[in-house]
């Protein structure tokens, strides 16, 4: 019997029951009227896949291509965006847009202006990951008229973006070297929400311990069929065959 | 960790099911949480509580049942 209230719920202090591990310990002491069971069968998460679907279809029908990227804090994502705009020139830079999502500052928003795109920052404060509601106001500060592609870039997390589409058309997910080549197998989820994945500053490829092709296995396991490519933003490496994705989403 | 945020989705839909019904207490919440859902049953547990203080669902109690997929379902409500 519950020592708080008197009622056959639980016994506090006592392990829970098995297949119990997951219940929390308050529990509703009834009111006027008898219980009874609501069906609901309602997803939470299909409010932003519907947003997102919404703004995929918005952004298709004005020619806009949307790439989302993400991957953890320091993979090289802006590294990447500045390099791609760097190679395309700023004439055709001017065609590309950029929405930038971090916890603070407009840093990233600022490098990749630096480099003639238009771009946008989102300040997401605590929030983890960016979401089709948040690209949606963002898209309204960002003059869209010529604009061939739209770049996502979604907060450096490798957890919380894999349940959040952005809207985007496609996903790639960055793995640097130095971040070690088991990142698929330990946050598979994020892998599986990916359409390419992008190994980054393979310049430091001589000096760290990273096995390219056991990182793509593992994130074929999760996603079948996931092509990579191994790019160094520094030296230019990959970065013809990244632009070629990036045009028609081919690797 | 946005598992605070999800429980106030959660609570919102589950009063306005509520509500429809007719009914004044929520006693139970049932959600099937996906594998790859990005949702940390013991974060929404920890959310729960404060999130439903004040709201038809406090003290309510939230069964969560893992299952395949990356989808969070609020499956079924107990309420009076």
């Amino acid at each position: 019997m519950c020592g708080t209230c008197g009622c056959a719920e639980h016994v506090p202090g006592e392990p829970p029951p098995p297949g119990a591990a997951l219940r929390i310990e308050a529990h509703g002491h009834g009111g006027p009227g008898e219980a009874r069971r609501l069906g609901v069968e309602t997803s939470l998460l299909a409010e932003n896949r519907a947003r997102a679907e919404a703004l995929r279809a918005r952004l298709a029908a004005r020619g806009i291509d949307a790439i989302g990227l993400v991957g953890s804090p320091g993979a090289g994502k802006t590294a990447l965006l500045e390099a791609t705009f760097a190679r395309l020139g700023r004439e055709a830079a001017a065609r590309e847009a950029v929405v930038e999502g971090d916890c603070a500052t407009d840093r990233d928003a600022r490098r990749v202006a630096a480099c003639g795109a238009r771009a946008v920052q989102v300040a997401t404060g605590a929030l983890c990951h960016l979401d089709a509601h948040l690209v949606e106001h963002a898209l309204e500060a960002l003059d869209l008229a010529g604009v061939a592609r739209l770049w996502i870039e979604n907060v450096g997390n490798l957890v919380c973006p894999a349940a959040f589409s952005c809207g985007e058309a496609r996903r790639a997910v960055l793995v640097s070297v130095p971040e070690g080549d088991d990142k698929p197998e330990k946050y598979p989820a994020l892998f599986a929400s990916a359409d390419l994945l992008v190994v980054t500053k393979a310049d430091l490829l001589p000096h760290v311990e990273f096995d390219v092709a056991r990182c793509a296995a593992s994130a074929q396991a999760v996603r079948p069929g996931l092509s990579h490519l191994l790019v160094s933003a520094r030296t230019g490496l990959g970065m013809d065959a990244w632009l070629a994705w990036a045009r028609d989403g081919r690797a | 960790m946005h598992e605070a945020k999800l429980c106030l989705a959660l609570l919102d839909l589950a009063e306005r099911r509520a509500a429809d019904a007719g009914a004044a207490r929520i006693l139970a919440l049932e959600l099937a949480v996906g594998e790859w859902a990005g949702v940390a049953p013991e974060a929404l547990a920890a959310a729960f509580p404060l999130c439903a203080a004040g709201t038809a669902a406090e003290g309510a109690e939230l069964r969560m049942a893992r299952v395949p997929g990356r989808d969070l379902v609020l499956r079924a409500l107990e309420v009076s």
